[in-house]
């Protein structure tokens, strides 16, 4: 997994800030920077109303634009992807980058069979014409490790279990080679013994086409497994990032630290777990604060009334938390 | 050991209202669905004091006044073919074409969601039973159901509202019986059944009241059909009887005047036109109204 | 201890109908012949994947579906004949995955708490300040959550609400079925604290299912797995998961994601799906899917047989000595 240091990053985001407008006001993403080289896999850290899905959603470009207000910059290949439209969108969705949900039928028609449906997409994207569509798409399938892909190219979506139909959305969104895979959640629905084998496989595939991936989760044994380097969502801000090597060993924000904890790995009987307190703030309003500072155990006087600056302690690795101050006191890193 | 955990961080939600207040709140704040409301209202006030509003009498005939045209001194939606007053006859009938558009509807949905609510909470061989059975009335197009129940019955208005009453039962209680089921799987209802409670109490604190709304909804729908189809039967000849003034039956009457007088003829069918457009927007108001969880 | 649940022989099947009238031409076995204790004041989990049998069997020892054949025990009384369905639906309670389809849109938090009770016979007013109180004991304020309904509140929020709703009638036994599955992780942690707390306070016998099984290892006393209808493995939870016999209990120990980025999962312990239980295999229903399946597995279901201390029990041919396998101890 080494990659040049010096080669251009494939997704380049800029403090990207959306907001929904509705009923009420939901301000889901409040200023995210990231960037992800060619190759790279980065895992989204968090939990529900975080604004990880929405980010997500973002850079393909897939949300409700009536009701939603995007500022900031996207960039992916050198597109600007928030000033695409028209026929350069849809080459670049699907052709470019490609998204695999929590749920496949989100992404599976059910009155087409599974081939038609790889096949269209190869054919809307390739320019090729249908019996080259219909090759591409069981050798997709066959390298999904779907049993018996040439029966399974005239099957329908719901003739098939769950993990099936898990592995053919896999193989309908990578069927164009796209450069950078989203992943929203993929295997937060599935069995344990078929979770793996996804993961296992979207590793797989991912270091075989050489795609950057982004990957959702809420699951910390899924980001390590899959991810390179982690970020961690909270508030729709990224509140720490890292490699995952650094996360699980020296975890700097105390969100993260409360997510280690609370992930009962290591919990021993007959203890109480250390349960972060409270619930994740309403986002009817951007943050003026630290979104943390309710819930967190060191918190001062200054975290609640000014909103914390992201520290850098070494390239790539950022906590967003006064305590992660140089000048502060050794008592942080306990 | 008591620990209220929850005492942090929790954003203050404002004081939840009752569900009625909160429907009655989002139906008022959509202008349309209100504009339908105020013209529905407008039509039944019409119709319930139309005896005392001082019109002149439905039934007086003058053959010297026959088809005099919108505007005349005195007659201002002009006469109709037997020299009565229009003005009066449209508000006169709209006291019989509401009440057998109303009527109909409002008993159907107390039969039919007894059948469909009871249907859907048994299921099993009786919901089997007692849906295919329904299924087979629904198979009937409704105007085609109508006029053989109303030709079989005879004409006159007690056996249009009884023929109208028939066919409304099966739609309604399809839609009692497929909503039914949905809440009857649901994890609450299951809860209640494990807390002990019996079949009656079950339906009354959670199948009912879950329920009674989309039918509700369904129903309001139904209400512009209804007067259509009565008045479908009127012109038919099988509904109301001349010279009951019943907006159906002077479309019938008028037809004949449509050369000499279009603007007269064309005004009972405006009035269905209104009526029925209003009672939709209405119903679909109140839909979107109670469909939203805050 | 004394066993307070005791289940023996448990048999449901689901009819798959079709055709005109609806003849039953093939049958869904969830749970086929289970038998099992529970102690009384112990936390048994009780784990499995998709078609495993677990919420099946949950509803049977509530009483929301009739078994087709077998014998639930409830306090040493048997269900039909010294126990009506209404006195064991006062002594097992059970909590649902879904925190808001478990509760009525249209009732407030406090109605819905004070429902149960009020069932059995409890006047109206003394019900809901029972409700109240038990609010206070799962951590919501009844000034504050009395009058709300249900989507005004978090999932975790619910779920307080569900297990409130659950101890208002006073039951001895609480079945969790995924109850915390849905949650965030920081909230389950709120959530399995303030279950352990009110099993010491009120002396609650808990059965928690659940896929996760960093959960289960931490809050059960013993763990049962269960595959295809069938209890595969059943023991003390350190013992099954220091020492699995099963190869199923290790495949679903292995296939959890490691917490180690140096030490990556490299292999999946399992390939294929979890099967259908409509027309389970012969003999041992896992041999298919089995790293160590050898004829006799094809041929012989293996029933439970004593795999280490402690009431250790597995039904897997390597441990039942002299069964035919090449990993058995020979006949004693």
């Amino acid at each position: 997994m080494n990659f040049s240091a010096t080669e251009a990053p494939l997704v380049e985001v800029e403090n990207l800030k959306v907001v929904f407008h509705g009923a009420r006001s939901v301000h889901a993403v409040n200023g995210v920077s990231f960037t992800v080289r060619p190759g790279e896999v980065l895992g989204i850290l968090g939990e529900s109303g975080s604004g990880k899905s929405v980010t997500l959603k973002t850079l393909l470009r897939i949300n409700p634009e009536r009701h939603s207000e995007t500022t900031g910059r996207i960039r992916v290949a050198d597109l600007d992807v928030l000033a695409l439209s028209g026929a350069a969108l849809a080459d670049y969705r699907g052709g470019t980058a490609s998204m695999i949900f929590q749920d496949p039928m989100l992404a599976l028609d059910p009155v087409y069979t599974i081939g038609d449906q790889i096949a269209e997409a190869v054919c809307r994207h390739r320019g090729v014409g249908r019996r080259e569509g219909m090759r591409r798409a069981l050798e997709m399938l066959e390298r999904v490790r779907i049993p018996s892909p040439e029966r399974r190219l005239k099957a329908f979506p719901h003739e098939m279990s769950g993990g099936m139909r898990q592995r053919a959305m896999i193989a309908l969104a990578l069927a164009c080679r796209p450069k950078l895979l989203l992943a929203d959640e993929p295997t937060t629905a599935l069995d344990a013994t078929v979770q793996i084998q996804i993961l296992l496989l979207l590793r797989e595939l991912q270091r075989e086409f050489g795609m950057a991936a982004i990957f959702v989760t809420h699951d910390i044994g899924v980001a390590v497994e899959v991810a390179d380097k982690l970020a961690v969502m909270y508030a729709g801000e990224f509140v720490e990032t890292g490699s995952v090597r650094e996360l699980m060993r020296d975890a700097r924000h105390p969100y993260t630290r409360g997510l280690l904890a609370a992930n009962l790995h290591g919990a021993r009987k007959g203890e109480r777990l250390e349960a972060i307190p409270g619930a994740p703030p309403a986002l009817d309003r951007a943050p003026t604060a630290c979104s943390f500072a309710p819930r967190c155990r060191f918190a001062e006087a200054t975290c609640r009334t000014e909103r914390p600056r992201a520290i850098d302690l070494d390239p790539g690795r950022m906590v967003r938390c006064i305590l992660a101050r140089p000048a502060a006191a050794t008592s942080s890193a306990a | 050991m008591a620990v209220i955990a929850d005492g942090v961080a929790l954003a203050p939600v404002p004081r939840s209202p009752a569900y009625w207040t909160g429907v009655s709140r989002r139906f008022r704040r959509d202008p349309v669905a209100v504009g339908a409301g105020l013209v529905i209202l407008t039509l039944i006030l019409l119709a319930l004091f139309a005896p005392d509003l001082g019109l002149a009498d439905p039934y007086r005939s003058s053959m010297l006044r026959r088809l005099k045209p919108i505007g005349t001194p005195g007659f201002p939606l002009g006469t109709d073919e037997l020299g009565r007053d229009m003005v009066t006859r449209l508000i006169h009938g709209g006291r019989l074409s509401l009440f057998m558009g109303v009527t109909p509807v409002l008993i159907a949905f107390v039969v039919g969601s007894a059948i469909g609510i009871a249907a859907g909470y048994v299921g099993g061989r009786l919901n089997t039973l007692v849906m295919r059975t329904i299924d087979v009335f629904f198979a009937f197009p409704s105007v085609l159901l109508a006029i053989a129940l109303s030709g079989a019955l005879g004409a006159g208005t007690g056996n249009g509202l009884l023929s109208l009453t028939i066919v409304f039962i099966p739609p309604l209680a399809r839609i009692a019986e497929s909503v039914t089921t949905g809440v009857r799987g649901l994890d609450y209802v299951e809860a209640a059944r494990a807390s002990g409670a019996g079949r009656w109490t079950i339906i009354r604190v959670h199948v009912l009241r879950n329920v009674l709304g989309p039918i509700f909804v369904y129903a309001t729908s139904l209400i512009s059909v209804s007067m259509i189809l009565a008045s479908g039967l009127s012109f038919l000849g099988l509904g109301v009887k001349p010279p009951e003034p019943e907006w159906g039956l002077m479309l019938n009457t008028l037809r004949t005047a449509i050369y000499v007088q279009p603007w007269v003829a064309a005004l009972p069918g405006a009035m269905i036109f209104i009526t029925s457009i209003s009672f939709n927007l209405l119903s679909d108001g109140l839909r979107t109204a109670m469909d939203i969880k805050a | 201890m004394s066993a307070l649940l005791s289940v023996s022989g448990l048999v449901k099947h689901f009819p798959i109908r079709s055709g005109l009238f609806g003849r039953a031409n093939a049958v869904v076995r969830a749970v086929d012949g289970v038998t099992f204790d529970v102690a009384d004041g112990e936390t048994l989990g009780l784990v499995g994947e998709s078609g495993c049998g677990k919420s099946t069997t949950a509803r049977l020892l509530i009483g929301l579906i009739q078994a087709d054949a077998g014998r639930i025990m409830f306090d040493k009384r048997s269900i039909g004949e010294t126990l009506t369905l209404t006195e064991l639906r006062r002594g097992v309670q059970m909590v649902f995955q879904d925190s808001y389809a478990s509760l009525n849109p249209r009732l407030t938090i406090e109605d819905s708490i004070a429902f149960g009770p009020s069932v059995h016979g409890i006047p109206g007013a003394t019900a809901r300040a029972l409700a109240r109180d038990l609010m206070v004991k799962v951590g919501l304020d009844p000034t504050r959550f009395a009058g709300r309904y249900p989507h005004e509140l978090s999932g975790g929020q619910r779920q307080r609400v569900n297990i409130a709703r659950a101890l208002a009638v006073s039951p001895r036994v609480v079945i969790l079925d995924e109850a915390v599955s849905a949650l965030d992780k920081s909230v389950e942690a709120q959530v399995l604290n303030l279950l352990l707390d009110l099993k010491e306070e009120f002396g609650l016998t808990y059965v928690f299912i659940s896929h996760d099984l960093n959960v289960v290892r931490y809050i059960s006393d013993r763990v049962m797995v269960m595959y295809l209808g069938e209890i595969v493995e059943i023991g003390h939870v350190e013992d099954i998961y220091a020492a699995p016999r099963h190869p199923y209990t290790r495949a679903l120990l292995a296939a959890m994601p490691s917490m180690d980025p140096d030490a990556r999962t490299a292999e999946a312990p399992l390939s294929g799906d979890p099967p259908n239980p409509i027309n389970p295999p012969l003999g041992c229903r896992f041999h298919p899917r089995c790293p160590c399946a050898e004829p006799i597995c094809a041929t012989t279901d293996p029933g439970l047989y004593v795999a280490g201390a402690r009431g250790h029990l597995a039904a897997c041919h390597m441990v039942i000595p002299g069964s035919g396998h090449s990993k058995a101890q020979a006949a004693a």
